[in-house]
């Protein structure tokens, strides 16, 4: 279903019926809201009231919208009555009182327009209670009702509901609901015409029945909603051959006006009419997912899609309503929705102003079904009898929106939201909630469990399709079109890309260039580790047969990062460490680091710290802007982990630059890495695990141990030398400094060393 | 279902939330356009809004009950378009100085409104 459809073309071809674009619209004005609102031919209506008296029966076309103009015929409550008639057939009829009645009943007084209107709204709505309360009214209702109605409901029901719609060659006009112009749930505004919109109800709610498409109990107040309007008008002109257990639903409307009260008036036919007619099958109708959103289709605002389906629905044959409506697949093509459910009936509005339409709709609107109203303020009063008259909005806008519209526009949305891959698409979505759900499962509140459920949004996954593109092949045509789109893009610019020569470079831009050459491996090294990353997710999800492959893939992978990061250096053995400082020079560069180097093998890693180690102050001074190096101390720990003794030592021997030429008066290095949070952190902690492999390991070689030992007295000599104002705060200390120092230095010393470093607990 | 939307001047409106569509154009009924400036806040009443979608930054349910209990203070309208003026007019002139500093060491920062907004 096409959802740009038909509203905007008719509204289009609407426009130039509709002139007024009041900023005051009269909303009693009965020509643009009530029946007039709608569109008919009014020669043709007119010519059906001459005939009101004369033909009791005769079929007649209507081309367009059933309906009249009010003013033509003066009457509008009697060319209501016309429809009614139209809607109903003779044989159908129970009661012949009620037929009788409407034939000879009196055209009601055109000067009620405005307020029959309401009146019978009024009416319809409080009739509409007790419907909507049971789907199928029971049979005594009938026959209490019609006892009391018949003689007058008859009359004028008949004459108007046979002009009103014509007669279907092909079967009985079944289950049109009588058109009120004035929703029955109007209260009433005037005692005028009492009886004659009852009579609207009585035959009509045979059919009723079927037409549960509308479902706009008659609005409440003094507006009609244009939706109820559009509705009623749909439900009751396209005559459509009900099932004859349509009849029950005679009994509704009649008990509906028993229950409503004798006060309907019967709106003023003109344009109203159809509406009153659907309202009134809404009221008969169980509480059946509203056509209307077909009205609405999905535009807020633009009734035209009652019209357009009303049209359609005159020429179509009318189709056998299904006993249960399904709910409308939603708003999509106004005639596509009509199609299946003809039982839609509507004023023609597409000429009128959205704005108008809408107001007509509004009204129509008012009442909305019970189980329908979502907004619920207030708004709908389905379903109790003795508060019909009370109903008194509290809100009368709400439900402006059909449940139907509702579910529509968040079936768009929902349906941007699927992707064949959500994890690609929203990634951050699906980790949060991944994350959300784990909180929640450790929490094992199970009582919870659905509360919180309930909140998550689910992101559909749809299969992935695949498409080949196939280039566009007309018939016909010799030979290949060239035609360019998205697949096949035709090349628009040449683009040549010209090298400069070195000689032209500057210097500073060897440098910026530089810098972008190591930029770019950032990003692509990035890429590498977030697909690394990705492989675990992935290879949960693939096959079996599948497996070896990926991990080949990723180990793969991690090579190619690893020699990002270090440089490629053909045949040499890395003698530079100069990639990788830039690299690291650059913040993003530090983290990217820190994410790699988890996957690194221990030589790499190794390799990697090592690096660190060894230029550690130049990368110092770099990073005091940026304060990141701390980031690698939690996977450089993890390395640390893994090394042997010898690598410790070395790396000690990186970090503390030791031991020095005797040349040098000052350790810069060493400063340099103990004034720094991270360079002090990283000396702990590699302090720390030399620390623990000497007392742990009792195979380590001799002369490993010797250097270790050298290397360590050298660097208590300098930790004692260090000014303690001049130490760093580092992010934690290892617990076994202490055991370490205590073998190479005496007590004093010890003592010094421990409070200078905060050793002991308690000091910090 | 009191909604409050807030748009991308800036704006903040409280209504009704009638109706909307795919491209989140609302239509606001009994609206209310709601001005704070710092602990005050000032309401206007503003009838039916029709707002279109790419306007509107967030909207969200108004909870009826926390809606009393707040800490802002109301005030009448006219004072808290005072308070707003008041604001706008600081506001311009930091904007003002800071640009001319900028000026001055040779930047020149565009500003918002000119970017489009992105």
């Amino acid at each position: 279903q096409s959802l740009e459809d038909c509203p905007l073309d008719e509204d289009e071809d609407a426009f130039p019926a509709l002139g007024e674009e009041d900023e005051d619209i009269d909303q009693f004005n009965d020509d643009t809201f009530g029946a007039g609102a709608v569109d008919d031919d009014w020669q043709e209506a007119h010519e059906r009231l001459a005939e009101l008296e004369d033909k009791a029966g005769s079929s007649r076309e209507p081309d367009g919208p059933v309906g009249n103009d009010g003013d033509v015929l003066g009457d509008p409550e009697d060319a209501l009555a016309e429809r009614l008639t139209r809607l109903v057939i003779d044989s159908e009829l129970e009661d012949p009182a009620i037929m009788q009645a409407v034939h000879t009943r009196d055209p009601p007084q055109p000067g009620g327009l405005n307020s029959s209107i309401w009146d019978s709204s009024a009416v319809l709505r409080r009739i509409r209670g007790p419907l909507l309360a049971q789907e199928m009214p029971s049979v005594s209702v009938l026959d209490y009702v019609l006892p009391q109605r018949p003689p007058q409901a008859r009359d004028e029901e008949r004459d108007p509901s046979e002009r009103a719609l014509p007669r279907r060659s092909s079967s009985p006009i079944i289950g049109s609901p009588p058109v009120r112009a004035i929703p029955i749930g109007t209260p009433p505004k005037q005692a005028a015409i009492p009886n004659f919109n009852q009579q609207i109800l009585c035959p009509k709610p045979v059919h009723i029945r079927a037409t549960m498409q509308q479902r706009y109990p008659a609005p409440y107040g003094e507006r009609m909603s244009p939706n109820q309007l559009c509705n009623v008008p749909n439900s009751s002109l396209l005559g459509h051959p009900f099932p004859h257990s349509v009849s029950p639903v005679l009994t509704h409307l009649q008990r509906a006006q028993l229950l409503g009260g004798a006060q309907v008036k019967l709106l003023p036919a003109g344009r109203m009419s159809p509406s009153q007619f659907a309202r009134v099958s809404g009221l008969v109708g169980s509480p059946l997912p509203s056509v209307n959103p077909k009205l609405l289709q999905g535009r807020v605002g633009q009734m035209m899609s009652p019209a357009g389906g009303f049209r359609a629905f005159f020429g179509a044959p009318p189709a056998p309503p299904p006993s249960q409506l399904p709910h409308p697949p939603g708003p999509g093509s106004h005639l596509q929705n009509l199609r299946p459910q003809p039982q839609m009936f509507r004023p023609d509005t597409t000429h009128l102003h959205p704005q108008h339409r809408r107001l007509l709709h509004q009204r129509q609107q008012q009442n909305r079904n019970q189980h329908r109203s979502l907004n619920g303020s207030g708004g709908d009063r389905g379903g109790h009898r003795s508060s019909h008259q009370e109903q008194i909005r509290k809100d009368p806008y709400a439900n402006l929106m059909l449940q139907r519209e509702k579910d529509w526009v968040s079936k768009i949305q929902m349906m941007q939201l699927q992707s064949t891959d959500p994890y690609l698409d929203d990634y951050y979505y699906q980790n949060y909630f991944q994350k959300l759900e784990k909180l929640a499962a450790a929490e094992e509140v199970h009582g919870d469990g659905p509360k919180k459920e309930r909140t998550k949004l689910i992101t559909p996954q749809v299969a992935k399709l695949e498409h080949t593109y196939k280039p566009v092949q007309f018939e016909g045509s010799l030979g290949k079109l060239t035609v360019s789109s998205v697949n096949n893009p035709r090349k628009m610019i040449d683009a040549v890309v010209t090298s400069r020569s070195e000689d032209d470079e500057t210097k500073e831009k060897q440098v910026r260039d530089k810098r972008r050459q190591t930029l770019v491996t950032i990003e692509k090294t990035y890429s590498l580790l977030l697909d690394v990353e990705d492989y675990e997710r992935r290879y949960l999800l693939s096959l079996e047969g599948e497996r070896p492959a990926l991990m080949g893939e990723r180990k793969q992978k991690i090579c190619d990062m690893y020699d990002n990061l270090r440089g490629k250096a053909a045949g040499q053995d890395r003698p530079s460490d100069d990639h990788f400082m830039q690299i690291m020079c650059i913040r993003k560069g530090k983290r990217l680091v820190a994410r790699i180097l988890p996957f690194l093998a221990p030589e790499q890693a190794a390799d990697v710290l090592m690096a660190t180690a060894r230029n550690l102050p130049f990368l110092i001074k770099k990073d005091a802007q940026d304060e990141v190096l701390p980031c690698l101390l939690r996977p450089f720990s993890h390395v640390l982990y893994h090394l042997p003794l010898g690598t410790v030592t070395s790396l000690v021997q990186q970090l503390t630059n030791l031991p020095q030429s005797a040349a040098a008066p000052t350790n810069l290095h060493l400063t340099a890495v103990l004034q720094n949070k991270f360079g002090l952190s990283l000396l702990y902690l590699v302090l720390s695990r030399g620390e623990e492999l000497q007392s742990s390991d009792t195979n380590t070689e001799l002369m490993q141990d010797n250097q270790w030992t050298e290397l360590m007295l050298m660097a208590t000599r300098e930790l004692l030398r260090i000014p303690q104002g001049a130490l760093a705060k580092p992010v934690s200390i290892p617990s076994n400094l202490i055991s370490l120092f205590s073998r190479y230095v005496d007590q004093q010393k010890l003592n010094l060393l421990e409070t200078k470093l905060h050793l002991v607990q308690g000091i910090r | 279902e009191k909604h409050l939307v807030l748009l991308r001047d800036g704006r903040t409106l409280i209504g009704y939330l009638r109706s909307i569509d795919q491209f989140a154009n609302l239509v606001l009924h009994q609206t209310v356009e709601r001005i704070h400036v710092g602990k005050k806040y000032g309401d206007i009443p503003r009838g039916i809004f029709v707002v279109r979608g790419e306007n509107v930054v967030l909207l969200g349910e108004i909870d009826l009950e926390k809606e009393s209990d707040t800490p802002l203070q109301q005030v009448s309208i006219e004072e808290i378009l005072e308070e707003q003026r008041v604001e706008q007019q600081a506001k311009q002139e930091s904007e003002k100085l800071k640009v001319q500093a900028l000026k001055e060491r040779g930047l020149s920062v565009p500003r918002a409104d000119t970017l489009d907004e992105y």
